[in-house]
């Protein structure tokens, strides 16, 4: 089966200070591949370089070296519509559920922020907030209230309905259990097998928590000090 | 860690919390945070008190102390030492805090002063409440880092912001415990730490209340940590606890639906979730608060069911549960 998302020989370096540059290496050589329909799990303790290496899979951040592949693309060399379709169809779930969301919109707002930029005639906002909403477990009650005003477990789960609506492909999930307690897990993890199984979706999971990646991932790799062990 | 607790508390509680009910007035309603609570923590013993974010747990813990908010109206009594503390003049409890009931709070990149050497902030309680001078109390503190791992002396004289999570938690236990309190309330000492921080993190909490014999309150949505450092437990659910008894009674042979329901979220039973969602502080249930969600609930749940003693497994009466089928 063909990879939809593959790393071949990434590494990353980040440099600092001003005059004396110095470089410090924070990912050596990482190949890896996630199928559709599949989930990879990324464990390894904090400061390992996991968020990184999402970050690279997602587009977010560019390698010092090696390749990114989308559907056998390299990601370098998308342009126009096929970059906007990868851009739409790998998202990133982050570990905050509170600093994915602005503080400032209603949840209503937030999700209709996703529906313009979809380019979704007005009238037809009302019926496709309620099933984004309906998908991830939450009541229309919430959508004029603001971040601040609903839980941990609520806002992650707005969160991925903003995903959703995008319809993608795959999501990186970075740690995205670990800011909520035990019962919210559960939820939240129970949600994103139950979305994987109904559409189809593939999922590239970053913990520290081994019992989490046992419990999502068909396959897991460990990264130790940047490099895949 | 259980081994090292003393097997039998003593009759007297060191901290008796009677009947406290706390509220908040806010532009959206009145909260009910907190609801005819009652806890003892005895002399050198562990009490975890445990619930899901948002049930109350932390807001116990500033009653205690007194460190809430203006908006928030608090009933009931927290005896210590014979004394109500809320009925203290705040010179009284500003003796107390720290000296004899400290806290560890959640977030110590937060609770620490971003431009104070930590040295100088763990010395502040000695130099305020002993009197010491700066001269005596820094290598106090010192002293303190150094028995909570941070062995390097140059960290001593660093700020919060160049230390690490792990090491910033250390900084405020340090902080907390330099003047052997009676009492310590650790408001989850290991959020955002990670598994084998946090594991280590406790530990050395733990540690440290055995060597100078202090009572722990630790508050904790970490199941697997409360059973790991405590003797007893307290599950809190919607501002109520609603289950309290030995760690082994209540990890093995949970009564209360609510304490069956969150022990089945574990990893090792499988992650299974909690039907429904947690109800509003503001028009929480009127009658057992876990009733909309319960598997097993009955026409009778949608009154209050009152607090009942159970037998334990020591034979005594030495559990309590809130729920009309238990």
């Amino acid at each position: 089966m063909l990879a939809l998302l593959k790393a071949v020989n990434v590494s990353k370096a980040f440099e600092s200070g001003l005059i004396f540059k110095k470089h410090r290496l924070v990912l050596h050589d990482i190949s890896l591949e996630i199928e559709e329909g599949r989930t990879l799990g990324l464990m390894g303790a904090s400061g390992c370089g996991k968020t990184t290496l999402g970050m690279i899979l997602g587009g977010l951040e560019r390698p010092s070296s090696g390749c990114v592949f989308y559907r056998g693309i390299d990601i370098k060399k998308l342009r126009g519509d096929d970059y906007l379709a990868f851009r739409r169809e790998v998202q990133m779930v982050f570990q905050e559920p509170e600093g994915s969301l602005n503080p400032r919109k209603s949840i209503e707002r937030s999700i209709h922020e996703i529906l313009g930029l979809l380019e979704i005639p007005k009238r037809e906002w009302r019926n496709r907030t309620s099933e984004a909403l309906e998908k991830v477990g939450l009541s229309e009650e919430l959508l004029c209230r603001y971040p601040g005003q609903i839980s941990g477990g609520q806002c992650q789960r707005v969160a991925l309905s903003r995903v959703l609506l995008l319809n993608p492909k795959i999501m990186i999930l970075d740690e995205p259990t670990s800011a909520l307690d035990i019962s919210v897990q559960a939820q939240i993890l129970s949600l994103l097998k139950d979305l994987q199984r109904d559409m189809g979706l593939a999922y590239l999971i970053i913990s520290h928590q081994p019992e989490v990646i046992m419990f999502m991932a068909h396959e897991e790799i460990v990264l130790e000090d940047g490099v895949i062990h | 860690m259980n081994d090292l607790q003393p097997t039998v508390p003593v009759n007297t509680p060191l901290l008796r919390i009677d009947r406290l009910s706390v509220s908040f007035e806010t532009s959206l309603g009145r909260v009910k945070a907190v609801q005819e609570v009652r806890l003892d923590l005895h002399e050198r013993e562990t009490l975890a008190l445990v619930g899901e974010t948002g049930c109350g747990k932390s807001v116990v813990a500033s009653a205690i102390l007194r460190l809430l908010p203006k908006n928030a109206s608090v009933q009931g009594k927290v005896i210590f030492a014979g004394r109500d503390l809320l009925s203290l003049s705040e010179k009284e409890m500003a003796r107390i805090r720290g000296c004899d009931i400290a806290v560890i709070f959640q977030n110590p990149s937060l609770a620490l002063n971003p431009i104070i050497k930590v040295a100088e902030q763990i010395a502040e309680p000695v130099q305020i409440h002993k009197g010491l001078s700066r001269h005596r109390a820094i290598p106090m503190a010192e002293d303190m880092l150094r028995r909570l791992g941070l062995r390097e002396r140059t960290l001593s004289r660093m700020y919060p912001f160049q230390l690490s999570g792990g090491m910033n938690q250390r900084v405020m236990i340090s902080t907390s415990l330099i003047l052997s309190p009676k009492i310590i309330i650790a408001d989850e000492p290991s959020k955002g730490l990670d598994l084998s921080l946090a594991s280590q993190v406790t530990g050395e909490l733990a540690k440290f209340r055995d060597e100078i014999g202090s009572s722990l309150l630790l508050i904790t949505h970490d199941l697997l940590l409360a059973r790991e450092v405590s003797r007893r437990i307290a599950v809190m659910y919607c501002g109520e606890i609603v289950e309290t008894g030995n760690s082994g009674e209540i990890f093995d042979e949970p009564l209360h639906p609510y304490t069956k329901a969150l022990l089945n979220c574990l990893p090792e039973r499988g992650f299974q979730p909690i039907s429904g969602s947690s109800p509003s502080m503001i028009y929480p249930p009127t009658g057992c608060r876990f009733y909309p969600r319960c598997q097993k609930r009955q026409k009778k749940c949608r009154e209050r069911p009152e607090m009942v003693k159970r037998n334990g497994r020591d034979g005594g009466m030495s559990r309590e549960v809130r729920c009309w089928l238990c």
